[in-house]
């Protein structure tokens, strides 16, 4: 699909260097493709945690572990696919808080479940 | 597998970008999708923290059934592909489609709604409400701020249907149903968090 990525130059401003990273992207194709493989691929990824939970196919740790993987995997793909996450008017600046809100987000409930895991009876 | 649309201009940009200002405002919504997020983060590390204090009420094995919730998740999943869709329809200028597309969106939103609203009656009914233990008050507080940013999704929905019919595809109608579609991902993302973290490791 990378025939279809097409880079935008804004007439007023162009690209930074070191920016380079942020330069948006477009998209645009014939026929929705990267619509229906990217519905496609979000019911394999929630039927394939569906079936590894329902199963109880690995250890619990390692299960929660592969479950997350395949709901990040989820989040990515609505994120690329549907949000048209790299598309903007000039550099593309939604990168950087989205990066910063992912970092505090996972954070903050990394660290809340982690604590718990002592059971040192301060909870 | 792709060929740029015929009849558009290899460096077009979609007319929502091609408005600086409609463009900032895209710019603005992503910074609020991003302080939303943070509120759903702490939510989930409230929930992450109470999941297993119970006190005498249900656990989350007992109380969960997972039927209705594969429902709302394949119903959300669905609502996120089509206004997906109405989006690239909006594009391409084809305004029956997009029409299609949303209103297809809301329905599929609504029957979410109602699915979450009559398991949570469900669950009441059983004695399973907010105030009986901390994984209760953990999984309402999470999944009903969830459910009530839906129910709020398709009141701004509805809306935009209608500004649509009275405006058309304008700039600011095109960028008014972008943003409505990052919202609705963004809640279909947050759902995703909630079907694997709260419903399927409920079943571990």
């Amino acid at each position: 699909m990378s025939d279809s990525l097409q880079q935008h130059e804004s007439s007023e401003e162009s690209m930074e260097p070191g920016l380079e990273f942020l330069a948006p992207k477009f998209e645009s194709e014939a026929f929705p493709w990267t619509q229906i493989m990217g519905y496609v691929f979000s019911l394999v990824l929630t039927f394939a945690a569906l079936l590894l939970v329902i199963n109880h196919a690995m250890a619990p740790t390692l299960l929660l572990a592969v479950i997350i993987v395949l709901a990040l995997g989820q989040a990515g793909l609505q994120l690329g696919v549907f949000m048209h996450l790299r598309e903007s008017r000039g550099p593309a600046w939604q990168l950087l808080p989205l990066a910063l809100a992912f970092f505090i987000a996972f954070g903050l409930i990394g660290v809340s479940y982690w604590i718990m895991l002592f059971k040192t009876g301060v909870s | 597998m792709s060929t740029p649309v015929v009849g558009e201009s290899q460096h077009q940009i979609p007319l929502e970008f091609a408005n600086e200002e409609e463009s900032l405002k895209i710019t603005g919504f992503w910074m609020f999708l991003m302080t939303d997020m943070i509120i759903f983060a702490s939510l989930f590390a409230v929930f992450a923290v109470y999941r297993s204090r119970v006190a005498a009420g249900p656990t989350p094995d007992q109380l969960f059934h997972l039927g209705p919730v594969i429902l709302e998740t394949l119903l959300l999943l669905t609502s996120s592909f089509t206004i997906g869709m109405a989006v690239y329809y909006m594009r391409k200028d084809n305004l029956a489609a997009v029409y299609g597309w949303f209103i297809a969106t809301i329905v599929l939103g609504a029957g979410f709604v109602i699915t979450e609203v009559h398991d949570f009656v469900t669950y009441v009914h059983l004695g399973a409400t907010w105030h009986v233990s901390g994984f209760l008050s953990g999984f309402f507080v999470l999944v009903g701020t969830h459910g009530s940013h839906v129910t709020f999704g398709i009141m701004w929905a509805l809306t935009l249907l209608f500004q649509l019919r009275r405006r058309g595809l304008t700039d600011i109608t095109r960028r008014k149903l972008f943003t409505f579609s990052l919202y609705w991902h963004f809640l279909d993302i947050v759902w995703v968090f909630i079907f694997t973290f709260v419903y399927l490791y409920g079943k571990f």
